[in-house]
């Protein structure tokens, strides 16, 4: 059990960011389209808990990151379809560069070896 | 069921906003479920699609989603405010609770009400009166300049002393001047006295008040060539003439101790606090023929006036207060011969300071009692809380081991003290309306502010803090059970065990309670031990069928010799009615004027020799005409009564008290002894220093204090250098029954003569002494809440602590111990905590003593009697308060408490 409690954390806090992500890159999609996406590209990260991705979704939407409207899907179900807003580009932009700061400082972090320090 | 639904639409309606949230939170709610049923319909399809049969395809994709309802959980937990949604909850769980328990609901909440309701309505008459502002326009730069006498009393200044003080003030802007008299009123309907002050044409600017109607009196009207104006207050002008207009313009005749002047009505007055006294009238200095006069002029020791000043804007009271100080010091100075052993200390003082000045120690010790009253309250919930917890431990203990977490016991803690600080509060404000009606009357007493006390809002306000602070109070108070949960199960199965912290906790509540309990007390026991004295201290002389009624002196149009003849063809005709045993007359009221005119003057015995550096005698001053004494019932011990040949011309004659005569003739017969009065104030009386022959004793006959002292007195005849004034009849039946006929007789000789507040001296006296009553009532009240309070507390530690220890009762039984061991283990407990209480409440109360004794030296510290009675009154009541647990305890089936294990 706790495993996967500390998965689906980190995934809370990124999750969010792999949805704007998408969203950029691929275009309008509806949650299960998104759900499939980022499973496909994060692996396996996804495949357990795909409800989780909704609350984070409606929270977007509340915050103005992106925003719905309904069209229909590949086999012409009607669906809800997401799409970024400029805000939510904005968002994802300074996101994107948070992150990047972060995760090279943390990787520079695993990279060091005790014979690396004065 | 159907209550607590309405509390929540209640709650709804309540936070509009709120309900806004929760519309949109179904709104998303939907959404949310419509999503996931999309999801996994995408998904089974796809999973079909891929070759599985749809059952299994449906499971896979169930899974694949993970779980739904931990999903919309944690959705709604960040959505919405959850803590608010369970706390809703909880008070619904709280209310159910509370309604099982309906003794300790009642008691519970009861006591909170008291409580809050006690200290929000002392709380709003000590707004009222304390710190409201004036209405006077910038009522922060207002000053009153006084001075004080040794024995603490206010006395007012002369004409050449106010002169003296507004000499070249550079931070006063003005000053304004008023003298407080009574004027005899003709021409305002029936001819009556009113409370009247002349000022001269500064003084409405210098207090800053304005005119609801016409105009107010203004520089113009000073000077001895001004016409008579008159203002009359709001309360006069709305409830004597009923707000009636047209009086502006009417003139009026108002006659004063020399004399009667016109004065035309100019105005009234915007509704104000009137100060130093509730003036009905307002006129300007040229109505008060004595105010013109060379004694008032000139007398520098002639004080009748009260001196307002208003700061310049840019400087301040210190600045005013020393300025003023070195003129008055520098008047002093100047003037040694009238200052030397006068004892006069100057003051100045903010107007709203010096209105408060007596009102301010009442009202905050008042306020300190409701302040101990609202401990006592909370103390006491929180002990049967506390208690009620203790016993729920079990349940508690069960809930924390199913996953509760401690924020979510607190939380329905928090909601059992919300639903009873809520009811208590609303039961609160209802008791609380009614008190401050009490209170205001109570608090008339010290500030004139108070007559127009009105509720508001405020009181709500305060209420709703007071509630507050006892909710938090009562859900932090008590501890949570353990949070290794392996040992709550342990005690969940054995039942109610008290842990010894929670129990250590109970009894320092009782402590606290009873100590402060035990201070209202003792300070109740002292104020009624006063009344008690006063109540049974009865003067020596028949006062049930003497009626007493004011009639004023008119001076209009009369002279000295028709008013006593006047007042001698009253009493002539008013003793031939029928019905009417003794007519007299005097100067004063016993205690109702006596207070206001009780004069003390210097005299000396002819041929006694003088002491050096010694001051001549003081005696008390009293102009009485023929039959007075017998008209009270008192009997004389030597010479004679006065005669209606003992007149002005004749040869002058006095009767003295034996106080006197004991002091400065012991051993000696008085009479045909003379004596002189020596005081300076004579030269502003129409009296003379010569010798006055002693022709009589009599006994005490104090008329100033409630309790008789010995005085030393000297009685004039009011035909001699005298006055009278106030008539009294001595009634073969109902006193007041004489009333009608009497008037009449009197108006038959002068309809112009106000005949006023008759009133028998039995019932003057209950008049005067209301005030102490009200004390004693106010007082008592308090501390008997606070012993009811606090007697329920002890009788709910005590009844818990032996619900707790039945166990352990029953083994000792089952070991031999007898009931009665039990008893007294229980009965003794009680005791010690209510012993303990006492102490630290006797320490408690010397403490305070000696912090209020450096503000104050006002206190009286009460005697022994009270404080060994309200010890005596607590121990009694903490034992009878164990009796019941303790019979409980003793009646313990061992066989039944064994088996509970």
């Amino acid at each position: 059990m706790s495993p996967t409690n500390k998965k689906t954390d980190v995934l809370q806090g990124t999750l969010a960011l792999m949805v704007l992500k998408t969203l950029d890159v691929l275009g309008p999609l509806h949650g299960y389209g998104l759900a499939r996406r980022i499973e496909q590209i994060s692996g396996d990260l996804l495949a357990v808990n795909q409800g989780t991705l909704y609350p984070v979704l409606l929270k977007l939407e509340q915050e103005g990151a992106i925003e719905s409207e309904w069209g229909a899907s590949d086999n012409n179900r009607r669906a809800r379809f997401y799409s970024l807003t400029k805000t939510g580009r904005k968002a994802l932009q300074s996101e994107t560069q948070d992150w990047q700061q972060t995760a090279a400082i943390i990787s520079r972090f695993f990279e060091i070896k005790s014979e690396d320090l004065p | 069921m159907s209550l607590a639904r309405n509390i929540r639409r209640f709650f709804h309606r309540l936070f509009n906003s709120g309900s806004r949230t929760i519309d949109a939170h179904t709104d998303r709610e939907s959404r949310l479920r419509e999503e996931i049923a999309d999801h996994v319909a995408l998904q089974t399809a796809d999973n079909i699609r891929a070759g599985l049969d749809p059952i299994e395809a449906r499971r896979q994709a169930m899974l694949k989603f993970g779980g739904v309802e931990s999903m919309k959980e944690d959705y709604r937990d960040e959505r919405t405010f959850p803590w608010f949604e369970h706390l809703l909850h909880d008070i619904r769980f709280a209310l159910r609770m509370l309604y099982k328990n309906p003794g300790f609901t009642v008691v519970a909440v009861v006591t909170l009400a008291l409580g809050i309701g006690a200290n929000a309505a002392i709380f709003s008459v000590v707004r009222g009166v304390l710190l409201r502002p004036l209405v006077n326009r910038d009522e922060a730069r207002l000053l009153f300049v006084g001075q004080i006498a040794a024995d603490s009393s206010d006395v007012t200044f002369s004409v050449p002393e106010i002169e003296d003080l507004s000499a070249n003030l550079k931070t006063i802007q003005a000053i304004g001047t008023l003298s407080a008299l009574d004027f005899t009123v003709t021409g305002l309907g029936e001819a009556r006295t009113l409370t009247a002050g002349v000022v001269d044409g500064t003084y409405f600017d210098v207090i800053g008040l304005k005119p609801v109607l016409g105009r107010l009196i203004g520089p113009a009207d000073d000077g001895p060539k001004a016409q008579g104006v008159a203002v009359l207050t709001y309360k006069f002008w709305t409830n004597t003439l009923h707000s009636d207009p047209s009086v502006i313009g009417k003139v009026i005749r108002l006659g004063s101790f020399e004399g009667a002047r016109s004065a035309t009505i100019i105005g009234v007055l915007q509704p104000s606090v009137p100060y130093p006294v509730e003036t009905e009238l307002i006129a300007n200095i040229v109505t008060s023929p004595h105010h013109l006069s060379a004694t008032m002029v000139t007398g520098r020791l002639h004080r009748m006036t009260d001196v307002f000043a208003r700061l310049k804007p840019d400087s301040t009271l210190e600045a005013a207060r020393a300025e003023l100080t070195a003129n008055y010091q520098a008047m002093r100075t100047a003037h040694p011969e009238d200052y030397k052993d006068s004892g006069l200390h100057f003051t100045v003082t903010r107007m709203h300071d010096q209105i408060n000045s007596r009102a301010n120690t009442v009202l905050w010790v008042l306020l300190a009692a409701s302040g101990l009253l609202f401990l006592i309250a909370c103390s006491n919930v929180a002990n049967l809380f506390l208690a009620r917890t203790v016993r729920r431990e079990p349940e508690l203990a069960l809930r924390s081991a199913l996953g509760a977490t401690n924020a979510a016991l607190r939380r329905s803690l928090l909601a059992e003290a919300i639903v009873l600080c809520g009811a208590g509060l609303l039961a609160g404000v209802v008791i609380a309306a009614p008190m401050v009606g009490v209170l205001s009357r109570y608090a008339s007493r010290f500030s004139v502010r108070a007559a127009d006390l009105t509720l508001d809002s405020s009181m709500l306000w305060i209420g709703v803090a007071l509630a507050f602070i006892a909710t938090i109070f009562l859900a932090f108070i008590p501890r949570l059970p353990n949070t290794d949960k392996s040992h709550a199960f342990a005690v969940s199965s054995s039942g109610t065990r008290v842990t010894l912290g929670s129990r250590r906790r109970l009894r320092i509540f009782a402590v606290t309670q009873i100590a402060a309990c035990f201070l209202l007390l003792a300070g109740a026991g002292a104020l009624l031990r006063t009344l008690f004295v006063l109540e049974t201290a009865q003067p020596p002389y028949a006062t049930a069928r003497v009626l007493a009624i004011n009639l004023p002196v008119m001076t209009d149009g009369r002279s000295p010799e028709q008013i006593t003849t006047f007042y001698r063809d009253v009493r002539r005709r008013v003793a031939s009615l029928p019905g009417v045993e003794k007519v007299s007359a005097a100067m004063i009221v016993p205690w109702r004027d006596s207070l206001a005119l009780d004069l003390h003057m210097q005299f000396a015995i002819d041929g006694a020799p003088k002491e050096d550096g010694k001051e001549d005698p003081r005696a008390r001053f009293r102009t009485i005409s023929p039959d007075f004494f017998s008209t009270m019932g008192i009997p004389f011990l030597e010479g004679r009564d006065f005669n209606d040949n003992d007149r002005t011309g004749s040869e002058r004659v006095v009767i003295i008290s034996e106080a006197l005569a004991k002091q400065l003739f012991p051993g000696q017969d008085p009479l045909n002894h003379k004596l002189h009065w020596t005081d300076p104030l004579l030269q502003f009386s129409h009296m003379s220093p010569e010798p006055r022959r002693i022709v009589g004793v009599v006994p005490e006959f104090d008329d100033t204090g409630l309790i008789p002292e010995p005085t030393m007195t000297i009685y004039q005849p009011s035909d001699q250098d005298g006055f009278s004034g106030r008539l009294f009849v001595r009634a073969q039946g109902d006193p007041y029954a004489l009333m009608p006929v009497l008037t009449r007789e009197i108006h038959n000789m002068s309809d112009n003569q106000p005949v006023e507040r008759a009133s028998t001296l039995d019932d003057v006296r209950a008049e005067v002494m209301a005030p102490d009553r009200l004390n004693a009532i106010v007082f008592g009240g308090f501390a008997s809440l606070a012993l009811l309070i606090s007697i329920v507390g002890v009788a709910g530690v005590l009844a818990f602590s032996v619900s707790g220890r039945l166990h352990e009762f029953g083994i000792r039984l089952a070991l031999g111990a007898s009931p009665r061991n039990i008893l007294s283990g229980v009965l003794s407990e009680g005791f010690v905590i209510a012993l303990i209480g006492v102490t630290v409440g006797t320490a408690a109360g010397f403490a305070l003593v000696r912090v209020i004794a450096k503000y104050t030296q006002e206190l009286q510290i009460p005697g022994a009697t009270p404080l060994v009675v309200s010890a005596a009154v607590i121990l009694a009541a903490a034992l009878i308060a164990s009796a019941i647990p303790a019979i409980r305890a003793a009646r313990v089936d061992a066989a039944r408490a064994l088996r509970s294990e």
